[in-house]
């Protein structure tokens, strides 16, 4: 009962928080929705299944340019929302089927080098606009009705976290999900009680480049412009740190942890912008704080600030009955 | 032919640089079973300390073994962030060293800016068979000649050599014996800031070094380790020669925009083959 009072209460402040923000905080609030679904899915590959991807900003990128290539050749943008997860997932699935074989530091690797291929040819491309890549993106919209406020977007993007929250929970509790934290323990183990480890893994591992394809296609429509540049390897990384400081294979926890990492390093652009520091200021003090907060996190807090605080929070309960 | 030949050359140069770093790479992973993403940052950090050392004033070589000395310490500080802590299991320790380049980021624009740096290393060129080819890549190629075989004499001739191999090996039999595991693997990490702090100097006069060059050196090195699976040297040292000449090959052929593919590529071709080779279990209960 006081856990779905509390779902409500964040369903309600959610959607309650486009009417009051002014445009720039929107923008940080769409930006932080969009970081949260891509985490979700990098929350399920790594927590549920095991399985390390340093390139899920890869399939954010693949999202945002199926999007934007099919809007700027004139297909609906609904066409185009729905077709960039599809695109996300259906690459994810032919890189995945060899990539998968591998484990560990290993995978950690090729999906970087997967991402900095991705990059490298996107940027050399002629229909992908080469480095420079795809400007005058059109705004979403649904028929001859055309979303151009930013809290429309808002709307749009916390809509599309919890369609990804909702997918998620209802993957982690079914038997596939059951089936898939038994993997991530011990493949050996998993496949000889009858688990498909193979096809599972790659299962996942599509559909949470399906979430990144979704969180890309709306980026491309709010921004209206993809480049290379907007996908560094960075942006990866990053979702690992939310990732692993909300806790793995927590939903809920995805979704603080992009809200935490999101609004300190939103703060400290507000720091360093601030007159007599320096120019380099904002991305050396979001480097050091992306790096510290990893760190300290993996070393101290393994299991993530969710489950940390709500651990903590019955036991006080307790002490004072 | 004579343009095959200082290809090749080059190429070779360019293979011991890429050799030096998976070394420092095989070195950690052997005695820790950490895999260091921090590796390609100890070069970034040395070839910028060369750069500033010699820019102060300080005589060539003085500077160099600074430098040097700097990404020792740098090894140093990523070792006691990633295992100094007792129970930290090596994919976690994968992602502190992750987290320790990323900071290393903010320390290297803070004292360098975010500009690339040169250093200025031997002068000219000499003319082998009709090739010309410049004195820094030969110097490269003698260097990394060198370090191999003082590497392989300390591991195999020393006792701390001798030790770290041990706990190589077989880490509960060297702790048995009274070898302490945890110092020894923080010995791996100073020696592979070291190794890579030697390829930082030594290309730095080659090709200009910013802070995030950092993630092409660790990229190329590991797709040249995983050649030797991650514990073989003498593979690893093989693979990276063959890496930078290809490398080079396909720039100096006319494919240069797709250096990167070409290495990584291979690299994921190469980890494909040798995971079907593996069994699970093997790799589960290792």
């Amino acid at each position: 009962m006081r856990r779905l009072a509390g779902g409500l209460l964040v369903a309600a402040a959610t959607l309650a928080l486009p009417a009051v923000l002014d445009d720039s905080a929107l923008a940080v609030y769409i930006l932080l929705g969009l970081a949260a679904m891509v985490t979700v899915g990098v929350s399920l590959l790594m927590g549920y299944a095991g399985q390390v991807s340093l390139g899920q900003g890869a399939f954010y990128a693949i999202g945002a340019y199926t999007a934007a290539l099919l809007a700027l050749g004139g297909v609906p943008p609904l066409a185009g929302l729905i077709a960039a997860p599809l695109v996300a997932a259906a690459s994810a699935l032919v890189i995945g089927t060899p990539l998968l074989r591998l484990r560990g530091h290993h995978l950690a690797f090729a999906t970087l080098a997967m991402q900095l291929i991705l990059l490298s040819v996107a940027g050399q491309m002629e229909f992908t606009g080469g480095d420079i890549g795809l400007q005058a993106i059109p705004q979403f919209g649904i028929g001859s009705w055309e979303m151009s406020s930013a809290a429309a977007y808002a709307y749009l993007t916390w809509a599309g976290v919890a369609l990804v929250m909702l997918v998620t929970y209802n993957v982690s509790t079914s038997r596939p999900g059951r089936a898939l934290r038994a993997l991530a323990t011990s493949e050996t183990a998993a496949a000889s009680s009858g688990i498909p480890v193979g096809r599972y893994k790659l299962a996942v591992f599509a559909l949470s480049a399906a979430f990144a394809g979704l969180a890309g296609s709306i980026y491309c429509f709010y921004t209206g412009y993809v480049a290379p540049g907007s996908f560094p390897v960075l942006i990866s990384i990053q979702y690992i740190v939310m990732a692993v400081v909300g806790g793995l294979g927590t939903i809920w926890g995805a979704v603080v942890g992009a809200t935490a990492i999101t609004l300190l390093v939103q703060g400290l652009n507000i720091v360093g912008a601030l007159p007599g520091m320096p120019t380099y200021a904002p991305s050396v003090l979001s480097y050091a704080v992306y790096a510290l907060v990893l760190i300290l996190v993996v070393l101290f807090l393994p299991q993530g600030l969710l489950p940390a605080l709500t651990r903590r929070l019955p036991s006080r309960v307790r002490a004072r009955s | 032919m004579s343009a095959f030949l200082s290809y090749l050359l080059n190429g070779l140069a360019v293979g011991c640089a890429i050799a030096l770093i998976a070394s420092g790479l095989v070195v950690i992973h052997r005695v820790t079973g950490v895999v260091n993403f921090a590796q390609g940052t100890f070069a970034v950090v040395a070839g910028l300390c060369a750069s500033s050392l010699l820019g102060m004033g300080l005589p060539h070589g003085l500077s160099e073994v600074a430098a040097v000395l700097a990404g020792a310490v740098a090894g140093l500080l990523t070792g006691l962030a990633a295992i100094g802590r007792r129970g930290t299991s090596p994919l976690s320790a994968l992602i502190v060293t992750l987290g320790v380049g990323v900071l290393a980021y903010a320390v290297e624009i803070v004292l360098w800016g975010d500009q690339p740096r040169s250093a200025p290393g031997l002068a000219g060129s000499v003319t082998i068979a009709g090739a010309r080819i410049q004195t820094q890549h030969l110097l490269v190629i003698c260097v990394t000649a060198a370090t191999f075989v003082l590497i392989a004499l300390f591991f195999g001739r020393t006792y701390l050599g001798k030790a770290l191999t041990a706990c190589a090996s077989n880490p509960y039999a060297a702790r048995v014996v009274g070898i302490d595991t945890r110092r020894m693997g923080l010995l791996a990490f100073a020696i592979g800031g070291l190794l890579g702090g030697l390829a930082g100097v030594l290309i730095t006069p080659l090709r200009p070094i910013s802070f995030d060059t950092d993630v092409t050196l660790i990229v190329n090195g590991f797709a040249a380790a995983v050649f030797g699976a991650l514990t073989r040297p003498v593979i690893t040292l093989i693979g990276a020669l063959l890496l930078g000449v290809a490398e080079t090959m396909a720039a100096g052929y006319g494919y240069g925009s797709h250096q990167l593919e070409v290495a990584l590529g291979l690299m994921i071709l190469v980890m494909i083959v040798q995971a079907s080779r593996r069994s699970t279990i093997h790799e589960e209960t290792v």
